[in-house]
């Protein structure tokens, strides 16, 4: 199935510059309808409210990490199955390995550019 | 009341008894003893007095000496000066920081809706904005500079702490601890949180995208992630 291009994203990150980024590189590759949020349980409110066809979450953040956002989100029935893409400067093994057992589709390693989040999109949501 | 006041008190009582002319030979051995005792403490408590005036004298010189080099640490500088003075270095590194990045990103979204309907104008517009982004970069310079200030503080704060236990003959104690670094060090252990690595990712973005791979990736990791999977 085809992405659809006006699809909603939740761009999660406690840093105003890393949401402006990302908007930027989401509006390059072609998505321009994006929501954000401040930390993981801002998150977890807009996405009670709004259905997302693709979340992409910071790691470090409080009070609510974006750890504790994917386990929140995957135990959820209501949103289990929303695409969910860590970006985060968190690059030790053991957090790839814990995010890859809790759930996350893929893993981004700041800092990064247009060319890897529209790969890793590719790979999460399929050819757009 | 010090002990050789009693011994003397004693004394004095005993003296009493004797002159009071008692015709009882055993009461007059039994006094003399009593005396004789009396003379024996009188030399036991004043040797113990006086160990216990020295052990006293010591304490206090040692009090008197330490709170000299703690004085000489000057630990009143770091409190009102050294901190301070780091904590406003830092703060004007991230306004500057704030300031220039803003710069920045408006003036390359400002290029990036540029219309581009007559050649000149657009380049003229670019090369402008060009300008202010490469000017705006200035704030790295200003940035280095506050963080060195930051570190040489940082330094001198660890060399006087590092003196003081020196002084103080401390040694580690795990233990100390306060109840919100201990909550804040069991949210970060809960978390992973162990933030940026120095030097860059310490797992490539290969490793991770070879983890995700649909094979499970793992004969596509180098020799050295495959390591990191086993640290």
């Amino acid at each position: 199935m085809a992405v659809e291009m006006t699809m909603p994203i939740l761009v999660v990150d406690d840093y105003k510059t890393m949401i402006r980024i990302i908007r930027n590189l989401l509006k390059q590759i072609g998505f321009e309808n994006v929501d954000e949020a401040a930390d993981g349980q801002e998150a977890y409110e807009k996405m009670q409210k709004n259905k997302y066809g693709l979340v992409i979450s910071d790691w470090n953040m409080e009070p609510m990490t974006g750890y504790e956002l994917l386990q929140k989100v995957r135990a959820d029935e209501s949103m289990k199955a929303t695409p969910f893409i860590m970006v985060t400067a968190e690059s030790k093994t053991e957090n790839v390995v814990a995010a890859k057992r809790a759930g996350v589709n893929n893993y981004i390693v700041k800092p990064f550019n247009a060319g890897t989040l529209k790969s890793k999109m590719t790979a999460v949501l399929g050819d757009f | 009341m010090p002990a050789a006041n009693v011994a003397a008190q004693v004394r004095t009582s005993l003296a009493s008894l004797k002159a009071s002319d008692l015709q009882d030979a055993q009461i007059m051995e039994v006094l003399k003893l009593a005396h004789q005792l009396t003379d024996t403490m009188k030399l036991f408590f004043s040797s113990l007095d006086q160990s216990i005036c020295q052990e006293f004298n010591y304490i206090a010189d040692y009090i008197s000496r330490t709170r000299d080099e703690i004085a000489a640490l000057r630990p009143n500088d770091i409190k009102t000066e050294r901190i301070p003075s780091a904590g406003v270095e830092l703060e004007a590194v991230v306004g500057d920081t704030e300031k220039a990045t803003e710069t920045i990103m408006s003036e390359a979204e400002a290029v990036l809706c540029e219309e581009a309907t007559d050649y000149d104008e657009y380049r003229a517009n670019v090369e402008a904005r060009m300008m202010t982004i490469i000017e705006a970069c200035s704030f790295q310079d200003l940035a280095g500079q506050r963080v060195s200030k930051v570190v040489n503080s940082l330094r001198h704060v660890e060399s006087r702490v590092a003196r003081f236990a020196e002084v103080m003959g401390v040694r580690e104690d795990e233990s100390f601890e306060t109840e919100a670094e201990k909550a804040e060090r069991e949210r970060a252990r809960k978390n992973l949180l162990n933030g940026p690595a120095i030097g860059g990712p310490e797992t490539s973005q290969d490793a991770i995208d070879a983890m995700f791979s649909e094979d499970g990736g793992a004969a596509d990791l180098d020799q050295s992630s495959i390591d990191n999977l086993f640290d």
